[in-house]
């Protein structure tokens, strides 16, 4: 396995789209923060509406512990990105036919594709190791806030929303085989249609848009402020250990589907 | 010991049928060639035999065993198109694919000179030429050195000497012992390098076996007078030949190959009265017997 990784090392170290992605993704994860830290340090330090905010949306978002839900919520906006790199990592193996070059040399069907879904475990736990820094970091510069590691497990629910975006990518990428329409379908999908199908469902029946593949983990992830407003407005308390299941489920779904399309078709 | 071994191998795409039930053998040391026209199957076969195509009937064996990623490893392939990373050097290309085949990192020079592009090997493989890109596949190959080549069209694309300068590579590698199984739709090359043919016609073997056995030449000597009609009285009473034809301006006398002999013809028609004003002996071009074969 170690060998496969490292082939695909020598496939993107020297991609330059691959680098200059990445570092844009991880400053934009840095920057979606700051944003919001930058608007929410304002709000706060005005006297008067600092103390309507607080009312509202109780303590400041950045201060430990909340700032480990808070960065992981904002920073699940960018996730898109990360399977942006996916998606490409696959399609040009198929555009350059690589994907032929590589089984005719020698790698096993499944080889391959095990080795990409591991890709996006990487870039995953990599995303996650990111935003850890940049909660640590908010968490740190934000006043009357002290160290604290509770809620940490907001992070990995993040980590598994990446993996669920990552091999989602991966299952499109397959699927569509060309970029451009699995770019399209991907993003269309996860910023626009699940999320009016979602509100469909739950027009129709209450709640069941949040068993959709991405809702399910993004309800992991809340708007960690209005939550006294939530808790009056919305009476259907989030099940976690469900959200937890519904998510392993479509992670293997989304790794089998993979598996299987990759290991029967024509290539 | 045969390298490779297809039975009954059909694919088809939809409704398509692009191979239709077949089954030869490649014998250890040979250069097989697979003969055929444009989408006649040619690919479709050695991918399924790569395994990147998978038959929707029958089996293969290579080395006399059901396939593996191993094997693949240990034979040579350049399938249909260059595959590479666009954004890659040649050098760098050829180290994936030799850390993939897990041999031949120290010869990726030494390949690079063989097909004339180590100078260009810090290129970048979308600034190099269709030629160039032939090569390196060829080069990707050539890694590891294996005892089993296949070769998909392996002159498509390369100038004149370009392709005079792989023919000799393919006859080298051929005479240092190894089997190379070359896919062409080209009848010149498959004569010039090939020991063995086999020849597809729109999914259907038609022939296989040894190039003199099945591309069986015949000599052919075209002759001509000026009285046409006496020519072809005279020429009723010759014996030796396979068959006369007529065209256009002159008669077509047919040999068994090495046969022809331009001195009794030339004695018989004057003997009978005929004085003959074109005498030649003329190849069959393997062209008109390739027509021949697929036309059956």
């Amino acid at each position: 396995m170690l060998q496969l990784l490292k082939i695909e090392w020598l496939k993107v170290k020297n991609y330059r789209t691959f680098w200059i992605l990445s570092a844009l993704y991880l400053i934009s994860i840095w920057g979606i923060n700051y944003i919001v830290f930058a608007f929410q340090h304002k709000l706060y330090s005005n006297k008067d509406a600092g103390d309507v905010a607080k009312l509202f949306l109780g303590g400041p978002p950045f201060a430990f512990p909340k700032v480990w839900e808070m960065t992981a919520h904002v920073s699940s906006y960018l996730l898109f990105i990360a399977g942006l790199i996916m998606i490409i990592s696959v399609t040009n193996e198929f555009s350059f036919k690589t994907h032929r070059q590589n089984i005719i040399d020698g790698v096993t069907r499944k080889e391959f594709i095990i080795t990409k879904l591991i890709c996006g475990l990487i870039l995953a736990v990599a995303s996650t190791v990111f935003v850890f820094l940049t909660a640590f970091y908010f968490g740190l510069i934000e006043q009357d806030s002290t160290l604290s590691f509770e809620n940490m497990q907001y992070l990995f629910y993040f980590f598994l929303q990446a993996l669920s975006y990552c091999w989602l990518a991966i299952f499109l990428a397959l699927l569509f085989k060309r970029s451009g329409i699995s770019i399209g379908v991907f993003f269309l999908y996860t910023v626009i249609l699940e999320n009016v199908i979602m509100l469909l469902l739950n027009y129709y029946t209450d709640t069941f848009g949040r068993y959709l593949p991405i809702q399910s983990s993004d309800e992991l992830l809340p708007i960690p402020v209005l939550e006294t407003v939530q808790g009056k407005i919305s009476t259907n308390e989030v099940n976690t250990t469900l959200q937890l299941v519904l998510v392993c489920v479509y992670l293997a779904a989304w790794f089998f589907l993979s598996k299987r399309k990759f290991e029967t078709d024509d290539l | 010991m045969d390298v490779l071994t297809l039975n009954g191998i059909t694919k088809y795409y939809g409704k398509i049928c692009a191979l239709n039930n077949v089954s030869f053998s490649v014998p250890e040391g040979s250069v097989f060639g697979i003969l055929g026209p444009n989408g006649s199957g040619k690919t479709t076969m050695l991918g399924i035999v790569m395994d990147i195509l998978k038959p929707s009937a029958g089996s293969f064996l290579l080395l006399g065993k059901p396939s593996n990623e191993n094997m693949r490893r240990h034979i040579g392939t350049l399938l249909e198109t260059p595959n590479f990373y666009h954004y890659l050097s040649g050098e760098k290309n050829l180290r994936i694919a030799a850390e993939i085949k897990g041999k031949g990192l120290d010869q990726i020079d030494d390949v690079l000179h063989k097909v004339n592009l180590y100078n260009r090997k810090d290129s970048k493989f979308s600034t190099y030429s269709l030629g160039m890109k032939q090569r390196l596949a060829i080069a990707a190959a050539l890694l590891g050195d294996p005892d089993v080549l296949v070769f998909d069209e392996p002159t498509n694309g390369l100038d004149p000497v370009g392709i005079a300068e792989i023919r000799e590579l393919i006859k080298k590698l051929a005479l240092d012992g190894k089997t190379i199984i070359m896919a062409s739709h080209m009848l010149d090359e498959v004569e010039k390098v090939c020991t063995h043919v086999a020849i597809l016609k729109m999914s259907i073997l038609i022939t296989a076996g040894k190039v003199d056995e099945v591309l069986v030449n015949e000599d052919i000597i075209e002759v001509g007078a000026t009285n046409m009609n006496a020519l072809e009285l005279a020429l009723n009473t010759l014996s030796g030949h396979s068959g006369i034809k007529k065209q256009q301006d002159f008669l077509q006398i047919l040999f068994a190959k090495g046969t022809a002999d331009l001195e009794k013809v030339n004695a018989h028609c004057f003997a009978n009265g005929v004085v003959l004003t074109h005498l030649v002996v003329k190849k069959k071009s393997l062209e008109t017997k390739f027509l021949e074969l697929t036309n059956k």
